[in-house]
């Protein structure tokens, strides 16, 4: 090497070195996983991705394929302990058990939601919106009347479960105090329905093009229905759980006003009918039609003219219900399995109840149920699609197999029992057989194969069933019998059942379990539930089908089975679990919170 | 196999070339007889060429007629010894070459002296000296002399002694000429003058003040191992190595001093000065040695070095002829430990007390559980050990490697290649690993002012995999049903009834998963030493390091055999159907990483000295590191064939592909300063200013300092009586602050992020997908580094001549800063998703000592070692929830522990319930929960919190070392206790299987005082859903980790293959273990250390190995 090269080396060395002098740009490389604050706010095309968080954020068990089915009277969680916890009530300071299936329906998750409401509305000086007019509302309309209406959709769950809670408005800062009070269930109620009254005035009717799907007036309108009806209710009146409290204006009203909120409640829910817009599907069979095929029809389209507010679905979004609630036959895991006494309240074909100490009703029970009972239910020998590969050597029928069946042995000489594939002694995946005897049938595609494929069937969150329904109980509390009764027909008569002509106490038992059969599997029966006070009623030891092919005389196994229901599970009541607990955790970190009682 | 193929090409190719090189004595060895009463040296030679057919070459100026002989006489000699007698006298030398001996005139001999010393001058008497090209070896003197002569020619000299190490000089010997020079020899490990890797630059052993532990090759080489991470477990004090799982390629989690932090405990990484590099994907035998950084002394890492700092440093070449070493090693490998599961009658019994307990009908009437016992009716009762039917008994594994080093002053090669193959333990098994490595690695000097060095190496690694993860299988194999058929009698795979047969998703009938990593890491590095000023000198150094990864997954449907369980042929066979299982239809799944980083640094060294005493080594430099990363994948489905497996074949539908990118920058200036007064005072200092992307502009830079200092008393004259006993003594302390920047950047930024996943989207017009954009989190504006501090004192002693070495340490960390979120105390109501904040903190305290001894017994050498570490964390700070009973904080306690109901024993009977507060429901066999805080009921606040995590607390080994002339024979016991793990397995019951251990002796109404629950169903039982402390288990352990007992044939053996050294020998890991773990090994623990983790019962399990080894050095 030549001495010559060494500056020329000693140069390179330095230039080294001076590269990493411009240091604050060279030490700033861009983030290019994520968006800063400036970027969001200054692109409405940003923003409105921001608020399809809010619609992801709205909880429907259809995804998680658990809803709280299981844990009020209409379905059974096999061998889940959290389930059978909450079903006697077990519910404290430190547990809330079962209740991580309901996907961003926590304290926590709604909180969350309701601070994305109110990162927006923080923002909302700063976002260039184009002003583009479409369905009739510009896009600043329509995005600030989507905001307020899923703020208010948040703050309606936190206040059905929890009572009166803080309400916050704005987003809070690192260094805010977060310790806020919760405020009565009166000024919650009006802050909510306020909301929708914003969110009504600013929507559009209807959307269209790739809008559809977006939060209408009408999904305002029926928020604020079900609002009101919820706020009119026993619950949320003076009565002797909230009246034991020390701050019962934290639950409920503490004036007697009720006949003003039956009355808003009315009119909200008329509001939504008034609309003109929405209508039972297939309102009238026709001849011919099945009856059940087109309240199947209902959960298995994407669009139908009951729709008030949905939520679609594609493959990728892996919806589970179908793979949860199918029977494990199928190689579905047996989840929200229907319990017997949820399968005795639907009514025989003419409209009369169901009765066990009715011999012909007891020797067949599935037969001549109504309409709504073979599409929401499994039952065993229902058929159903055809069963996977493996499966079709057991069943070749297609048949739901949840019995038992009494075979006689002619080599050893002895009577021996071989179960059902549907059971849980089944040869396919045992553990997930039901207890209870039947699977739910509502919102399976039968032509998705659960063990692959996900299915696609949409949510709806509102419908217009749940609106005759809500104007129909309103109108039994103002003693408006025959306007109850008229909306009660309407959704008889579609579901293939005569119209009913009950009045005073019978309506409105009627009514309720209407309500319970109609919106069956749809999120209703829990804060049906507890809002009418009748947790004792819902809550006490559960029955499941025994299901049992006899074995005859000539040694052959009977080929009609014998179905009883039989006592399976204690459920119980505790007046405390009409309301949420707020967590001990919660309670130490705000220390101005109150607890809700019994906990 | 092809890579294999090219190096065992390459090997013999090498040998061949040896081969011909060498003198190699055929003819020369050949006998003959000879008679002559007078004669010449020309007829003799003629008559041996046509008495023997060799050929002989010489000129006639060797004028051999003239060469009068007298009286000849010879029987039966050989022909060397025929012309050693004849021409020697002549000055008539000769030689044999490929068959042809020729004959030449001898020149005057030339004579080389020389002494071997050791690094403190004294004599080393009996030090081997070896000089290839000759063949010979000469011995030492008492005084360390050498001498011998040799025909003029260069010659290598390599002297070696043991437990010092070997040196290697080059010398040109002239006719007549006289050669001297003597050879300095290092003491190997543990010893004084050994040269330590530190930050940017070395040491000598004796000089270093902080805690600083290294490994040799050797060692590391000592066990059968693919990865080198499980070679160095409780080698070195204070590092603790974690190996969760035993598939192949799966990496290890490193622990130096246990864990600091709530955040990431990950050490810092530098192989050959670049950090971030994946070192435990070299080729073991690459690493020339490992360093590991313990305390202050790594501050020189600055904000990277508060987890300690692992510093890798493969081989160079080293002057002298090529010197070639090949290696092979063949290994079968098993799993150290398989769980025992419960047989089908134990489980058709088990899921008859369940169907009891549940209030339902006996499943099983008690002669079909006879029948499941004695298999008398295999077709309708089969019994399956799924661990039999789907694991081989034994694995392959192999490795091979070559490396070519040698080279002159201006050129020093190492050069290597090699490849390593693991195979898994499933029958056809999908899954197994290979890797591919080459590396060349030059320096040299230049001129007199200039050095140069460059690493190139490459390697690729394939990991194949089934479609099904390691730890689905070994769930399904855990789980699978004893009563169900793994294969029918005629051999079609069962349709067990369940998602997956592991006989199926093992092999690759389910398509495959197949992840190839190309790894590419350069680097070029120049040294000029400033001409005129002594000690000065400028580095400069450039690397960049490139990663490709692309994986491959394509799933196939697979198919089972179905039995109707009736339907029998003619043969009594099943008649089965045959049923399509796994996925609808073909689908690929592609993904794709690129990551670079460029580093670049330069810095300035100085040595001088002021005076004669004060001896100062100051250092600075400057370093700027740039990474990217990018990655993309793509997926289609719908296959229409699946003939070919390339995504142009999929369907139009359902496709997907994403993508994203990311990018780093860091910046730092550091430095070392040196002082040593008279090696007797020692002082350093070690600072970094580092400037990092992830931290705002205001607080991107931070300043980490370290110092340490040490006296070495045995240098002081008082000392001097004790000399004789205690030969080097030190006590060294040292106080540092580093920091760590290991937390996700951009946390000073206010950002939102698109929600990621296929499913995260919401779908407006029925099918029109939209994004979704979530807030990631609120700015924490102030966000800045973790800090550590750390303290360390320590004292090294070398006694009996250095024979006896002991050192010890105390070290205390305490971590603050730590950035952890608010979340604890935050109300949820608040609705925030918080930034990191810096406000925890840990500290860690602990102690290592290390104590070695090296002796002789006659021609027997041993060395003995053994190394203890302890070390305990503590939560001095961290959010937690307000309002925690003190039994249940967390704080005071070690990181990561958790909350558990404590299991006091079974309860007997009904009245046994009915005296004590129980769990709502509990009947007789369940687990007694103690009612921790006597309220009468028992709920969350009679849960307890545990001190011991799944970090052991004290880790040791301890090691034998053996050389008996050319026998050497290595143990090494390795042990760890203090940790624990949380052995609940979900699915038991119905949906799976039970472990024999877990279930005999089990409650029943029959044996109601019992030590075990009742059988239970999955997580249906209060006991089983709550964590408590009936199932956990301790780990602590103590296994013969590796051993090695081997053979070098004599050099007069090896010769004949023209080989300077062979080695054979006989290794193995894992063989033995002492352990109170059941079912699975004490290692398959979780790595993050929360005790509440219980994925590892999923965890495959870790390989016990024998291993065939072979050396061949020429």
């Amino acid at each position: 090497m030549n001495r010559n090269n060494i500056p020329w080396i000693l140069t390179f060395v330095l230039a080294t070195v001076m590269t990493t002098s411009c240091n604050t740009e060279f030490l700033s490389p861009p983030s290019e996983g994520e968006f800063t604050d400036e970027t969001v706010w200054s692109d409405p095309a940003l923003v409105e991705t921001f608020i399809n968080n809010m619609y992801f954020r709205l909880y429907e068990p259809l995804t998680d394929g658990r809803g709280t089915a299981n844990i009020v009277d209409e379905g059974h969680y096999r061998g889940n302990a959290a389930s059978f916890q909450f079903n006697n009530s077990q519910l404290s300071q430190d547990q809330l058990p079962a209740w991580s299936y309901q996907r961003n329906l926590t304290w926590s998750g709604m909180f969350t939601s309701i601070r994305n409401c109110n990162i927006f509305f923080s923002k909302l000086e700063e976002i260039p919106f184009t002003g583009e007019v479409v369905d009739g509302k510009s896009d600043a309309d329509r995005m600030t009347g989507e905001v307020h209406f899923l703020r208010a959709f948040f703050y309606h769950y936190l206040v059905t479960l929890y009572g009166g809670a803080p309400l916050v408005t704005e987003p809070f800062e690192l260094d805010d105090d977060f310790a806020v009070e919760r405020a009565s269930y009166a000024d919650c109620i009006a802050f909510i329905v306020s909301e929708c009254d914003k969110a009504a005035e600013l929507l559009p009717e209807v959307h269209t093009g790739s809008n559809a799907g977006r939060a209408t007036k009408g999904a305002a309108l029926a928020l604020k229905s079900r609002v009101l009806l919820y706020a009119a209710s026993d619950l949320h009146s003076p009565n002797t759980v909230v009246s034991g409290f020390s701050q019962p204006e934290l639950l409920a009203y503490t004036d007697n006003n009720r006949r003003e909120r039956w009355q808003a409640a009315r009119d909200a829910a008329k509001a939504v009918i008034d609309l003109n817009r929405y209508s039972l599907h297939k309102a009238t069979p026709a001849a011919g039609d099945s009856v059940a095929q087109n309240l199947t029809e209902i959960f298995l389209t994407n669009n139908t003219q009951e729709d008030i507010f949905v939520k679609y679905f594609i493959q990728v979004m892996g919806q589970r219900w179908g793979l949860y609630t199918s029977p494990n036959g199928y190689y579905g895991w047996g989840v929200n399995a229907p319990i017997a006494d949820f399968v005795d309240a639907f009514q025989m074909a003419d409209g009369t109840p169901f009765d066990w100490n009715n011999p012909r009703h007891a020797a067949d029970p599935y037969a001549n149920r109504e309409p709504r009972f073979y599409a929401t239910v499994l039952y065993n020998g229902a058929q159903w699609r055809q069963r996977p590969a493996d499966v079709q050597g057991i069943d070749p029928l297609n048949r739901i197999q949840t019995g038992v069946y009494r075979r006689w042995n002619a080599a050893t000489n002895s009577e021996y029992e071989a179960y059902g594939v549907d059971t849980r002694n089944s040869p396919i995946e045992n553990w997930n057989g039901s207890y209870t005897g039947y699977y739910c049938r509502k919102y399976i595609d039968p032509a998705v194969n659960v063990q692959y494929e996900n299915q696609t069937v949409t949510w709806r969150f509102f419908r217009y069933a749940e609106i005759l329904l809500n104007y129909a109980e309103a109108c039994i509390a103002l003693g408006e019998e025959a306007e109850a009764r008229n909306a009660i027909n309407q959704v008889r008569a579609r579901a293939g059942l005569p119209p009913t002509e009950a009045s005073g106490e019978t309506l409105l038992q009627l009514y309720r379990n209407e309500r319970r059969i109609e919106l069956a599997f749809e999120e209703h029966r829990f804060f049906d539930v507890r809002r009418w006070m009748i947790g004792p009623e819902a809550y006490k030891p559960i029955h499941v089908a025994r299901v049992v092919y006899p074995l005859n005389p000539d040694r052959t196994t009977s080929s009609t089975p014998v179905v009883t229901h039989v006592p399976f599970e204690d459920h119980s009541w505790d007046d405390k679990a009409y309301f949420f607990p707020i967590s001990r955790d919660e309670l130490n970190k705000n220390e101005r919170l109150v607890q809700n009682p019994g906990y | 196999m092809r890579f294999t193929l090219i190096i065992t090409i390459a090997t013999v190719a090498a040998t061949q070339f040896l081969a011909a090189e060498t003198t190699y004595s055929q003819a020369l060895d050949k006998r003959i007889d000879l008679s002559y009463r007078e004669t010449d040296a020309h007829t003799v030679i003629r008559d041996i060429e046509r008495k023997t057919g060799i050929q002989f070459a010489y000129t006639d100026n060797l004028k051999l007629q003239d060469i009068r002989l007298g009286r000849v006489a010879f029987s039966n000699q050989t022909i060397r010894h025929v012309l050693d007698e004849l021409l020697t006298r002549s000055q008539i030398a000769f030689t044999e070459k490929s068959g042809t001996i020729t004959l030449y005139k001898a020149q005057q001999p030339g004579r080389v002296t020389g002494r071997v010393l050791s690094a403190q001058g004294e004599p080393l008497a009996g030090a081997s000296l070896h000089i290839p090209e000759l063949d010979r070896s000469y011995g030492t003197d008492s005084e360390g002399n050498f001498s011998f002569t040799a025909q003029p020619g260069s010659y290598t000299l390599v002297a070696s002694y043991v437990s010092y190490g070997t040196q290697r000089q080059s010398i040109l010997v002239e006719a007549g000429g006289q050669v001297s020079l003597d050879f300095v020899l290092q003491l190997e490990e543990g010893a004084l003058s050994e040269v330590v890797v530190v930050g940017y630059g070395t040491q000598q052993r004796e000089e270093i003040t902080g805690s600083v532990s290294t490994l040799k090759n050797e060692k590391l080489n000592a066990a059968p191992a693919i990865n080198p991470a499980n070679g160095m477990a409780g080698r070195i004090p204070g590092l603790v190595v974690l190996t969760p799982s035993g598939e192949p390629g799966s990496n290890s989690t490193l622990r130096i001093r246990g864990e600091n932090t709530l955040g990431n405990n990950a050490p810092l990484v530098v192989v050959d000065g670049i950090a971030s590099r994946e070192w435990e994907r070299l080729n073991p035998q690459d690493i020339e040695s490992i360093t590991v950084l313990k305390d202050a002394s790594a501050a020189i890492y600055g904000a990277r070095a508060a987890n300690g700092v692992i510093l890798v440093t493969t081989k160079k070449g080293t002057t002298g002829a090529p010197r070639i070493q090949v290696n092979y090693n063949e290994a079968i490998s098993a799993p150290t430990m398989i769980p025992e599961a419960a047989d089908a009658a134990t489980y058709a019994e088990l899921i008859n007390e369940v169907l009891e307990y549940e209030g339902a009908e006996h499943l099983y009437s008690p002669e079909d559980i006879q029948k499941y016992r004695d298999g008398s009716d295999p077709i309708n009762f089969p019994n399956t050990d799924w661990y039999d039917v789907a694991l081989k008994n034994w694995s392959s594994q192999r490795t091979a490697d070559v490396n070519i080093s040698g080279g002159q002053e201006h050129l020093r090669y190492y050069v290597s290649a090699g490849t390593r193959f693991q195979d898994a333990i499933y029958k056809n098994s999908a899954t197994s690993y290979q890797q591919h490595n080459m590396r060349v690695n030059l320096d040299g000097k230049l001129s007199k002012y200039v050095r140069y060095g460059t690493n190139v190496a490459v390697r690729e690694v394939h990991r194949d995999y089934p479609t099904e993860s390691a730890s689905t299988i070994w769930s399904q194999l855990r789980r699978s049903k004893p009563n169900t058929w793994s294969y029918w009698p005629t051999g079609e795979p069962a349709d067990n009834g369940d998602s997956g047969n592991p006989v199926v998703i093992t092999t690759n009938q389910t398509g495959y998963d197949r992840n190839k990593t190309t790894v590419l890491e350069s680097m070029a590095t120049m040294t000029i030493d400033i001409p005129g000023v002594e000690g000065l000198s400028v580095t400069g150094n450039a690397a960049l390091d490139l990663t490709m990864q692309n994986d491959k997954l394509w799933k196939t449907p697979w198919y089972l055999y179905a039995w109707d369980g009736e339907a029998l042929d003619a043969s009594g066979n099943p008649v089965l159907s045959r049923v399509q299982r796994g996925y609808t239809n073909a689908e690929l799944t592609q993904e794709f990483d690129d990551t670079r980083l460029v580093t670049l640094n330069a810095r300035v060294n100085y040595d001088f000295e002021l005076g004669r005493a004060h001896k100062f080594n100051v250092m600075a430099g400057a370093e700027r590191a740039r990474g990217e990363t990018m990655d993309f994948m793509a997926y289609r489905r719908h296959f229409v064939s699946t003939a070919i497996e390339q995504l142009f074949a999929g369907g139009d539908a359902d496709q997907n592909n994403g993508g994203s990118a990311s990018q780093e920058a860091r910046l730092n200036y550091f430095g070392r300063v040196n002082y040593n007064f008279d090696s007797k005072y020692l002082l350093e200092f070690v600072w970094r200013y580092d400037g990092s992307y992830i931290f705002p502009e205001a607080s991107r830079f931070g300043f980490f300092p370290g110092f340490s200092a040490g006296w070495r008393l045995s240098e002081e004259p008082f000392w001097k009586p004790l000399l004789p006993v205690i030969n080097d003594f030190k006590i060294r302390g040292s106080w540092g602050r580093t920091g760590n920047d290991r937390i996700n950047p951009y946390q000073f930024l206010s950002s939102y992020a698109y929600a990621t996943g296929a499913t995260n989207v919401y779908i407006f017009n029925q099918n029109e997908a939209a994004k979704i954009l979530q807030e990631s989190r609120i700015a924490n504006p102030s966000v800045t580094w973790e800090v550590a501090n750390q303290t360390n004192i320590g004292m090294d002693m070398h006694l009996l001549k250095s024979k006896l070495t002991f050192s010890a340490e105390y070290f205390y960390n305490l971590r603050t800063d730590i950035l952890w979120s608010r979340s604890l105390s935050v109300p949820q109501s608040s609705g925030l998703t918080l930034p990191d904040e810096n406000i925890g903190e840990v500290e860690n305290r602990g102690a290592e000592f290390q104590l070695g001894y090296q002796g002789t017994a006659g021609a027997l050498d041993y060395s003995i070692a053994a190394n203890v570490s302890l070390n305990k964390n503590r939560i001095r700070f961290w959010d937690e929830t307000p309002g925690v009973p003190d039994y249940q904080r967390s704080t005071g306690l070690p990181m990561n522990t958790a909350l558990y109901y404590n299991a006091i024993g079974i309860f007997r009977d009904e009245d046994h319930v009915n005296s004590y507060p129980h769990w709502e429901g509990a009947r007789p066999g369940d687990v007694i929960f103690e009612d921790v805080n006597g309220d009468g009921e028992i709920n969350a606040l009679d849960r307890i919190r545990l001190d011991k995590t799944g970090l052991p607390t004290q880790t040791g080994g301890f090691n034998v070392d053996l050389r008996y002339k050319g026998f050497f024979a290595s143990v090494f016991l390795q042990w760890a206790t203090g940790a624990m793990r949380n052995s609940y397995y979900e699915q038991q019951g119905q949906i799976g299987n039970y472990l024999a251990s877990e279930v005999e002796g089990r409650w029943t109404p029959t044996n109601i005082d019992a030590s075990k629950p009742r059988a239970w169903n999955r997580y249906n039982e209060y006991w089983r859903n709550n964590a408590n402390t009936y199932w956990l288990q301790q780990t602590d352990y103590l296994r013969l980790k590796t051993v090695q007992i081997g053979y070098n044939f004599p050099a007069r053996l090896a010769s004949r293959i023209a080989a300077k050294d062979v080695q054979v020998f006989l290794s193995g890991m894992n063989l033995l273990t002492f352990t109170g773990a059941k079912d699975l090994d004490p290692e398959n623990a979780p790595t993050n250390a929360a005790s509440n983790n219980t994925g590892w019962t999923n965890a495959y399990p870790l390989n016990k190995v024998f291993n065939l080894g072979l050396s061949l050095t020429f």
